[in-house]
């Protein structure tokens, strides 16, 4: 598909995501994805539609329609029950230029940040990674897709104005939720998995679930972070406690983790992970620039220190001031009391 | 030895070697080996970083080895932090012993991403989260015994907290003591000097005249335009602190260091 | 066996400070690297050359001043070293990028396995990888933690995912996007950056990669960027809490619940 003049790029209408229904169950972030396709349709007066590639899927569908889906290409085959690559890419390029969608959005899983690029490469348009804005330019009918630049120092709007389909992915958590609307309706696709889809793929030979626990900073919604305050391992014990209580997972300062009290793993800051959590509680942590790369993006920053001159407690949203070793007890038991 | 209490304390002059992304190594290398062989003859310690700042950098080792430099006996430290593979670390540690080095600095370093951190069990410190000065100094002095083990010690840490943790790090076999920069009297120096009289000491002096740069280590904020006299300080220092050596930091090779022999030399007449 | 890693340069990321008035950090400096992804890349690439023999080449497409992050490849133990240069590429988005880096893989020739790192730092897209594979018509594996076993026709791998690993096995040619879990690069001895200064980089202009000049550079992008800004300002107002623990406690909680955040 090359530059298409504008008769061509009106022949695609319709606004889809590529839901994600891997091992059978839909991950959240297709519903959200749904809500945004929801927005934009309106604007384009066009219907929504989703693509749910998987096995065992059926019991998901009804979900898609409550969360905005119009139609359903259901893509229903054992070999799609782990995520292969070539496979779905091979579907997919056959269901876009058989139904030339307008729009294709997808999720900025692994799977998804592995799936659209080959599909965009495919079908030789353009596709925006991790797009926390997206919205219809009035002009010209075109996406409008915004995403954060040069490590977040800017906001860049781009465009793939002259190709179709236009093609951006979404982190799950950036775009919200929408209400479900139970019962509605809506129309479902079926399409099979042809035997041209399958040739040249890979095999896959297993899959094995993680059960045991490991630090994943980057997929935690909350995160618990300490420094040279916490004094020991035992004070990183008690944030240990506070994070399980709320879901979030722990974080540190380096100078936590130079003094040996919690492993590198949990090391926020330029030496270690970058995190973009909803929610950052900084708990005796001074701020010294070298973490606060590794955070100025979290959403909500809350600091708490015996020391209300640091520059995490001129930054932080939320700014407590006091003893960490009473009101982090304090913060749980209120929490228990409200529950 | 140079680091046994009773020596003459002498000069640490920093050497940093060139770091990984030069885009003049053979220029820098040079530089390296002038200056490293400049210090022998002073009969000073040349002391050599290891990836400081985090900022990627040759090994002092190999930059000696490459370059065919020869070592004086216990006239050469080498730092050696904690962000290594666990191979590396050992042939670091072997490598110097050929040189016949004697003395390390164990510290727990800047890290970059770029840099592996070595693990508990690489140090044979299962039972901790993290490896820090104290599991490799433990390390160093458990297999490498030949080495002296010298450690850092910050003044401007809290107090307690410091001198628990210099605790920790002479339970696990250090020997010696190179403080942070302190450009005046410092009460906590005192206090360790004074705790600890058998412990060798030696007194980071900050000989840029930048003493805004110190900001970072000191915790609070100098003025970029600050008035700082390095040598004046040096001297002043060095009647405080008589029984202690003195590591040279930024020191200017051109015009700084002349001065430093002449400070040498006079010490050795008085002597 | 016979390996490409595509490396790119980024800028560095150790010089900030915090913008008094956004409260966000602006990065400074014009000092370049190699991608920090891409180390792992070339690691996994010299560590199966040094199994299995053969030849690993380091790919990248940029300036000029981009044989910097070559020598750094060279450095640690590459073989050979190819640039795409020259202003035909300036202005490639991932899809065009894409497409010089396979022309370029075409051009070397006889390749049995591409790596390329997880994503760039200054894109974050993770975009070129499969976006090669597509190019070439390979299969891929993104997110690699380990290479299981390679022999002259197939590699199997783990692949992470949200929920645990899939066990793959793709046949050769094929391309591979490495995480940092897969190993701990190498740090460059001082004797190979030596070498490495020393030795020569192909520089590869449009024409020696047989390129259609209608696929690179600007005008063949599909993306466009049309405007740029400063994101949005942190709310500066810091909300204060301080009193005895219990009340402060009980006013964390409502500024938290009130916001949704729990």
């Amino acid at each position: 598909m090359k530059v298409l003049d504008e008769l061509d790029r009106k022949t695609y209408k319709n606004v889809w995501t590529i839901s994600e229904c891997t091992g059978g169950a839909v991950h959240p972030v297709s519903y959200e994805l749904l809500g945004a396709a929801r927005k934009l349709s309106r604007e384009r007066g066009c219907e929504v539609w989703t693509v749910a590639l998987g096995h065992g899927i059926g019991g998901n569908l009804e979900s898609l329609f409550a969360c905005g889906a119009d139609k359903i290409i259901a893509v229903d085959d054992e070999r799609l029950r782990a995520f292969n690559d070539e496979l779905e890419c091979h579907i997919l390029e056959r269901l876009v230029k058989k139904y030339r969608p307008e729009i294709v959005l997808c999720a900025a899983t692994s799977r998804g940040r592995a799936l659209v690029p080959r599909l965009a490469g495919k079908i030789r348009t353009g596709l925006t990674a991790d797009c926390t804005g997206l919205e219809i330019d009035t002009e010209n009918g075109d996406l409008l897709q915004t995403r954060p630049a040069f490590g977040g120092n800017i906001m860049a709007t781009i465009r793939s104005g002259e190709y179709r389909p236009q093609m951006a992915t979404v982190r799950p958590r950036v775009m919200p939720m929408p209400e479900p609307e139970v019962g509605r309706k809506g129309e479902i696709i079926r399409e099979t998995v042809r035997p041209e889809d399958a040739l040249n793929v890979k095999e896959i030979l297993g899959t094995i679930e993680r059960h045991e626990a490991t630090v994943n900073l980057s997929d935690a919604r909350i995160i618990v972070a300490g420094g040279r305050a916490m004094k020991g391992p035992e004070g990183f014990k008690l944030l240990e406690a506070f994070a399980n209580r709320i879901g979030g997972a722990v974080g540190a300062s380096r100078a936590a983790v130079d003094n040996g009290w919690i492993a590198y793993p949990h090391q926020i800051g330029q030496t270690g992970a970058t995190v973009q959590t909803d929610v950052y509680i900084a708990c005796g942590i001074s701020g010294q620039i070298q973490h606060l790369i590794g955070m100025q993006s979290c959403k909500t920053i809350i600091a708490i220190d015996i020391d209300d001159t640091t520059p995490m407690m001129k930054l932080a949203d939320i700014a407590v001031k006091g003893d960490l070793f009473a009101i982090i007890p304090a913060v749980m038991k209120e929490l228990d009391e409200r529950a | 030895m140079a680091f046994t209490k009773g020596a003459p304390p002498g000069f640490h002059v920093e050497i940093i070697p060139p770091k990984q992304d030069s885009l003049k190594l053979e220029e820098d290398l040079e530089l390296f080996a002038s200056k490293f062989e400049r210090v022998m003859d002073s009969g000073f310690t040349a002391s050599i970083t290891d990836n400081a700042m985090g900022l990627l950098a040759f090994q002092g080792h190999e930059c000696i080895e490459e370059l065919g430099l020869r070592p004086r006996p216990d006239q050469v430290l080498i730092h050696l932090n904690t962000f290594h593979t666990k191979r590396n670390l050992d042939e670091i540690l072997e490598s110097c012993e050929k040189l016949g080095i004697t003395s390390i600095l164990a510290i727990s370093g800047d890290g970059s991403p770029r840099l592996p951190k070595l693990k508990p069990a690489d140090v044979e410190a299962e039972g901790t989260a993290s490896v820090t000065s104290v599991e490799l100094t433990r390390y160093i002095r458990k297999h490498y015994p030949s080495f002296e083990v010298g450690i850092a010690f910050n003044p401007y840490e809290p107090e307690e907290h410091e001198f628990d943790k210099l605790n920790r790090k002479l339970d696990a076999g250090a020997s010696f003591v190179i403080t942070q920069p302190i450009i005046e009297q410092n009460a906590v120096v005192d206090r360790l000097l004074a705790e600890y009289p058998d412990l060798p000491v030696t007194v980071e002096a900050w000989m840029s005249k930048k003493l805004f740069l110190l900001s970072d280590v000191v915790g609070y904020p100098i003025p970029e335009d600050a008035a700082f006299d390095p040598i004046g300080t040096l001297e002043a220092l060095r009647g405080l602190y008589p029984g202690c050596g003195f590591y040279l930091s930024l020191l200017g090779f051109k015009t700084q260091y002349p001065v430093i022999e002449e400070m040498a030399a006079e010490r050795r007449e008085r002597a | 066996m016979k390996i490409v890693v595509c490396v790119k340069q980024v800028p560095a990321t150790t010089d900030a400070k915090i913008d008094p008035e956004t409260k966000r950090i602006i990065r400074e400096g014009t000092k370049s690297v190699l991608n920090p992804f891409d180390l792992y890349a070339l690691e996994e690439a010299i560590r199966i050359r040094e199994k299995a023999g053969g030849e690993v080449s380091v790919l990248s497409m940029g300036p000029e001043s981009a044989k910097n992050v070559l020598t750094e490849a060279l450095s640690m133990g590459a073989d050979r070293a190819f640039l795409l240069c020259g202003r035909e590429f300036a202005g490639s988005d991932t899809w065009a990028t894409s497409y010089a880096l396979s022309r370029a893989i075409e051009a070397i020739g006889g390749v049995d396995l591409i790596f390329c790192g997880k994503q760039a730092v200054d894109g974050d897209t993770a975009q070129v990888g499969p976006g090669i594979a597509a190019q070439l018509d390979l299969m891929q594996a993104a997110n690699v933690s380990k290479v299981e076993k390679i022999s002259p026709d197939a590699v199997t791998v783990s692949r992470m995912t949200e929920n645990g690993s899939d066990l793959l096995r793709l046949k050769l040619p094929a391309l591979l996007t490495v995480l940092k879990d897969i190993n701990e690069p190498r740090v460059p001895t001082l004797k190979n950056a030596r070498k490495a200064r020393r030795a020569e980089i192909t520089v590869w202009g449009p024409g020696d990669i047989g390129a259609d000049p209608d696929l690179i550079g600007l005008n063949a992008s599909p993306t466009r960027v049309v405007k740029t800004e400063p994101p949005a300002v942190r709310n500066t107002v810091t909300v204060k809490i301080g009193g005895a623990a219990p009340e402060a406690a009980k006013a964390l909680v409502g500024e938290l619940t009130g916001r949704g955040l729990l």
